[in-house]
């Protein structure tokens, strides 16, 4: 019945070269398209699409600042998709970094304003307070999930509309500074032992970096935290244990591993993840905890992390790809007349033709597979029920 | 105690009971047909921003019919996503309230030049004969009301007239609840959920074009204040059942309403605004961990259909 | 033209032609040019193995799947059948092997749905006529029930009003006696016979070749994807059919090797289990296998997931290999030499995104030798341990590194047998180890498991196919109701495991 011509896997070529080409592929086509989409509105404003890419390319690229910044934007982006990652496979949604980074900064901020110790020990201090407050506001769901059975997905929504109060209530209450007028609400500026060093300042390089880019020690470890999670989940018995729960929750039992016990480990050290989202923003560029503090990038998040197809080295690519659209954005104001909003559009549309374009080749690359195996388990030995 | 407040409170309360139950009826369509929305945020806040360009530019009840549209049309994305091209629900929801935020801030520039409107016309308001009239200032309660308040309450009634009692409400139930039922028995299902959740891209847009020209007269980002989840809350609560939704939307607009009114009340005052506000979020946490009843969802919300695949 | 009027009314004309029928999978060929001709007022069997093309036959006819070559004539005339609303209108009804009902709403909905009669609905209107319709056919159930709490006999015969609601005159029945008890099957074939006689056609697929022996007037057989043969019951017999279904001389007397018994490796005392288990004792020695016939949904399930630690017991004692394993977690239960091929290899047996070589080790990612200090595993040799496995029973791959859903099921349940067998375990509990499988994977997989008894393994077989229980076991008992009512030999005759399998005398009464 199997028909060797049809074996796809003649060529000798491992199979995951075929599908990473696949994949690439649709990547261009999403991008394609929603470059093209994007130029359709561009040009509704009058404004020649290819000019207003250049822009976008250039000011995010031609000099190390610019870059800087958009490694600046990119960093708390990749905390935040690594924790929404984590979570992702063990087959949990983790739509509460948002939260969990809020209630972090609080807690960041907290210890930060009362300690004076020196920096050596002052921010550890203070990471780890925000990590605290990441993973606590994170294991509420988890447990309650796997206690009560209550979906993940719309307690961690909750948390995140208790979050937002809790911090207005921190900024109103125990944060609230007691200087200077009652105009601006926020807290006292943090002390010095609590900031995050800039890597132009470590690196003697202020001149490139000057102090407006706050590129800071954060980025390299985001970078350590993506090999991290990488090497965690693909390397190690927990990481194994999570990914049979996020994919076949049956099968896990019956090869022993408690599922819940891992979906609360794994939500935990989302949580402690999402803990590191706010403290670019809070150490490394306010030094205070203010009323307009940086929202929406939990929920950006998730977009990176599946821009990233939830691996931890796509995640960084796709934080560094979203960097450079943002940075862009203030090149456009300057030199079109564009709204600057134009570049969440575009995000809007990446994110969505890229989200579609993976769908559709998950389906391909699964069917090929099926027919690749199947016409070789029938060239190889007839097939199983032939004649004796 | 200060009723006049009281009062006050009630009028207050019930803007937002007209908004949360508004929106979360359009997520009780889209989910009873099978497909789970939280992207009823997104969908609210389009409604506010082309509600409110749409009064500006040809009065308030063009303005509400123009968020109506604009929140059903950018619906269909979230349905293009999940529906045609099976993208995880929650995934294309995210998304597009991040779109939505985005594309309300680009809108508001072009519209407004800036991320607030300028004041937008709104509808004559009604003072409900007798009720308005109740002594002890509870009358305000009822005083200056928008119609859209009753309109909300008849759009309730019709849901559940035409979720119980038309072919196409038991053909949407269905789809939520068993899509390969409906399939074998001849009736498509892709056409279904797409009505769902256009049906509640219209009502949240509707919601939305209704805070900014009847609560507050403007446009302004971020006015919706994460309503669309708390309508998300409600829905959850009222287990997917229009009258039990309407009971939560009231009990959690009233309590969206408490910190702006009565905050110098006696035991309110004791507790922060901000502990006030939290409340629709901790009952919803409450009900769904099973502490009190049991809320359960259509069978099939969330799934991906294959069509004639596995049956 | 004459093909409109002489429809129904001629017994023995073609009502259904089918011709060259071609349809294709990734990688499979489902039909392939197939042939086949109803006759109106028949019941008409169709048989074949499992992934033979039946199914996806009658759903190409049902409108599911568009064939992609060939032709179907209905009535003499050519049609297209595009989508099932097309096939309800030409009088065809179908009922899936697994029922597609919406639980939550009543009966009289499930069935008026679709063909409500108007925009605006009248379920007291449809209500009467749902009842009358069953009291025709002399169906007894309550058209105001909620779906969730009906029997699944009850089930099926909303199935069957569903379709008789549309005035469906082709009624098709996929597999329909695998979730029947013995006295429910007795039932169904007496409705079916009552609808034939009324000029009905029906359609019935099946593998089990007694019953369709029993209730068909003509039989088509199918063998991937082909048509075989055509036949009537009387001109036949089973073993010509199971020939013609396989393709060869079915040969079902494997060697059963002769052990001595060893001391027992699982004692069961008293075990309940949530409603379901109601009170079991078994022994298993090593070297012997036991049977545990039954029709499914009589507490297998919950029997063979208590003994291997994923439910945890209300009352009893279970120990294997000597241990009391009460309050023992899964992990610590494999770890006294437990082996487990889950019924559902799908959903319990594979992580079916994993790659083959992960998967070997799914049960054993806590050992020593697999896993080192820090909880980082040892991947080098974790995937030469995989490739001995993997070559050790035939798992057809192109390497290791594969995912386990691109298999076909065959080498699946293989992969999941080198991972559970691997290790020569003291106890097999084996839970339907062949469904869904072709004759060539059955024989290896039955081989495999009587191989294990050879080298000593106490095997406990769950299965509700009697012809398994018969081709392995040492020692047959009858489960009903979560009791053991019957403890038998080897070659007990069929009738008499019947009764055990029905509640013992009590079926007898009825």
């Amino acid at each position: 019945m199997g028909d060797p011509a049809t074996a796809a896997g003649a060529t000798g070529r491992p199979a995951w070269v075929d599908t990473f080409r696949i994949q690439l592929l649709a990547l261009a086509g999403a991008l394609l398209f929603a470059a093209v989409v994007g130029g359709i509105i561009i040009a509704s404003f009058g404004e020649n699409p290819l000019t207003v890419y250049r822009v976008l390319w250039t000011f995010s690229t031609s000099r190390l600042s610019d870059f800087g910044k958009v490694l600046e934007i990119a960093t708390p982006l990749i905390y935040s998709a690594l924790a929404v990652a984590v979570a992702f496979k063990a087959g949990m949604f983790n739509i509460g970094v948002e939260g969990q980074y809020f209630v972090a900064m609080v807690t960041a901020s907290a210890v930060a304003l009362a300690l004076e110790v020196p920096a050596v020990i002052h921010l550890p201090l203070v990471v780890l307070a925000a990590v605290i407050g990441g993973v606590v506001w994170a294991a509420i769901p988890a447990i309650l999930k796997v206690k009560t059975g209550a979906h993940e997905v719309v307690t961690t929504i909750m948390m995140n509309g208790i979050a937002v109060s809790l911090v207005a209530w921190a900024l109103l209450h125990p944060l609230r500074t007691g200087r200077g007028g009652l105009v601006d609400l926020r807290s006292d500026q943090f002390p010095d032992t609590a900031l995050v060093p800039s890597l132009g300042s470590t690196f003697g390089l202020e001149e490139q970096l000057p102090g407006s880019v706050h590129l800071t020690w954060l980025f390299p470890l985001a970078l350590v935290a993506a090999l991290l999670v990488w090497f965690l989940l693909y390397r190690t018995r927990l990481g194994f244990e999570t990914r049979a729960v996020g994919s076949a929750p049956g099968a896990a039992e019956a090869g022993g591993v408690s599922i819940g016990a891992t979906q609360i480990k794994v939500f935990v050290l989302s949580g402690a993840l999402a803990g590191f989202v706010g403290l670019n923003h809070l150490l490394g560029d306010a030094g205070f905890l203010g009323a307009n503090y940086e929202t929406q990038l939990g929920f950006t998040g998730i977009a990176v992390a599946f821009l990233g197809r939830n691996s931890p080295f796509g995640i960084v690519v796709a934080a560094i790809a979203l960097g450079l659209l943002n940075r862009g954005e203030d090149g456009l104001a300057l030199v079109t007349d564009l709204p600057r909003e134009i570049v969440i559009i575009l995000e809007g549309l990446l994110i969505l033709s890229v989200v579609i374009a993976y769908e559709i080749t998950r389906r391909i690359v699964l069917r090929r597979r099926q027919r690749e195996v199947r016409s070789e388990e029938g060239a190889i030995g007839g097939a199983s029920g032939a004649p004796a | 105690m200060p009723l006049l407040d009281l009062g006050a409170a009630f009028a207050i309360g019930l803007s937002y009971f007209t908004i949360i139950s508004l929106t979360g009826l359009g997520g009780l369509f889209s989910e009873r047909s099978g497909i789970v929305n939280i992207g009823l945020e997104g969908m609210l806040i389009v409604g506010t921003v082309m509600g409110a360009w749409g009064a500006l530019e040809w009065g308030p009840i063009p303005g509400l019919f123009i968020g109506m549209l604009a929140g059903a049309l950018f619906s269909i994305v979230h349905a293009l996503a999940t529906v045609t091209f099976r993208v995880d629900h929650i995934v294309s929801g995210v998304v597009i309230n991040i779109v939505a935020f985005g594309l309300a801030r680009f809108l508001s520039q072009i519209f407004f030049g800036s991320t607030q409107s300028d004041r937008v016309p709104d509808l004559d308001k009604l003072d409900v004969p007798l009720l308005s009239s109740l002594p002890l200032g509870l009358g305000r309660a009822f005083q200056r009301m928008s119609w859209i308040t009753i309109v909300a309450i008849l759009i309730t009634i019709g849901a559940l007239f035409v979720l119980n009692r038309t072919r196409f409400g038991l053909r949407l139930r269905s789809a939520g609840e068993n899509p390969a039922a409906t399939l074998t028995l001849g009736v498509r299902v892709a056409p279904l959920r797409y009505a769902g959740v256009a049906i509640s891209g219209a009502l949240a847009g509707f919601a939305g074009a209704f805070l900014a020209i009847e609560v507050n007269q403007l446009f302004q980002e971020g006015q919706t204040q994460g309503l669309g989840f708390i309508a998300l809350a409600a829905l959850i609560l009222g287990n997917w059942q229009p009258l039990r939704l309407m009971a939560g939307a009231l009990v959690f607009g009233f309590a969206q309403a408490i910190p702006l009114r009565l905050d110098d009340a006696p035991v309110i005052s004791l507790l922060p605004e901000q502990f006030i506000r939290m409340i629709p979020y901790v009952v919803t946490i409450i009900a769904i961990a099973g502490f009190v009843g049991r809320v359960t969802p259509p069978a099939a919300a969330g799934k991906a259909y294959e069509g004639g695949g596995r049956i | 033209m004459a093909g409109e009027s002489d429809g129904e009314g001629r017994v023995g004309a073609p009502l259904v032609v089918m011709e060259r029928i071609t349809k294709r999978f990734p990688g499979v060929v489902a039909n392939d040019a197939v042939d086949l001709t109803i006759r109106s007022g028949e019941i008409h069997g169709l048989i074949g193995e499992n992934g033979a093309g039946k199914s996806t036959l009658m759903r190409v006819l049902y409108g599911l799947y568009p064939p992609d070559e060939g032709r179907i004539l209905v009535r003499g005339k050519e049609v297209k059948i595009g989508s099932p609303r097309a096939a309800i209108a030409l009088g065809i009804g179908m009922v899936h092997q697994h029922f597609v009902l919406v639980d939550r709403f009543t009966v009289t909905e499930n069935i008026v749905l679709g063909a409500e009669g108007g925009p605006i609905l009248d379920l007291d209107a449809a209500a009467t006529r749902v009842g009358d319709l069953a009291e025709s056919y002399g169906f007894a159930v309550d058209t105001h029930t909620i779906v969730e709490d009906l029997s699944v006999g009850q089930e099926q015969r909303v199935e069957i009003l569903k379709a008789l609601y549309r005035g469906a005159e082709i009624l098709i029945l996929d597999e329909p006696t695998a979730v029947l008890t013995p006295s429910e099957t007795k039932e169904l074939f007496q409705n079916l016979r009552r609808l034939r006689d009324d000029g009905k056609t029906v359609v019935f697929i099946s593998h089990k070749l007694d019953e369709v022996l029993a209730i068909a007037d003509r039989v088509t057989v199918l063998r991937r994807g082909r048509v075989v043969g055509e036949t009537v019951p009387a001109e036949t017999s089973k073993d010509a059919l199971a020939e013609m279904m396989v393709g060869r001389p079915v040969l079902f007397r494997l060697e059963k090797p002769t052990v001595e018994l060893g001391p027992p490796v699982l004692r069961v005392e008293g075990l309940v289990v949530g409603g379901k288990v109601r009170g079991i004792d078994l022994e298993v020695r090593a070297g012997e296998i036991v049977g545990v016939a039954g029709v499914e949904g009589n507490g297998q399930r919950e029997l063979a997931e208590a003994l291997v630690g994923l439910r945890r017991p209300d009352a009893g004692r279970v120990s294997i290999a000597d241990t009391d394993v009460g309050g023992r977690s899964i992990a610590e239960v494999r770890e006294l030499g437990v082996g487990y091929i889950p019924e559902d290899r799908r959903e319990r047996g594979l992580v079916l995104e994993m790659t083959l070589w992960e998967n070997t080790i799914l049960g054993r990612q806590r050992r020593r030798g697999i896993v080192g200090r820090l909880g980082v595993l040892l991947i080098d040799r974790i995937k030469q341990l995989a490739a001995q496995l993997i070559a050790a029973f035939d798992v057809r791959a192109r390497s290791i590194g594969v995912e386990a859903a691109t298999l076909s099921g065959g080498n699946q349940q293989k992969l999941i047998l080198a991972r559970e067998l691997g290790e020569q375990p003291k106890l097999l509990i084996a839970h339907q180890p062949i469904r869904g499988l072709d004759v060539g994977a059955t024989e290896f997989v039955w081989t495999k498991i009587l191989q294990q008894k050879a080298a000593g393994t106490g095997v406990l077989l769950i299965s509700a196919e009697l012809e398994e229980i018969y081709a392995l076991s040492d020692r047959i008992v009858t489960l009903f109701e979560g009791r053991i009512t019957g403890e038998y030999p080897p070659d007990v005759p069929p009738e008499e495991l019947g009764i055990g399998m029905t509640g013992g005398v009590r079926a007898e009464a009825s």
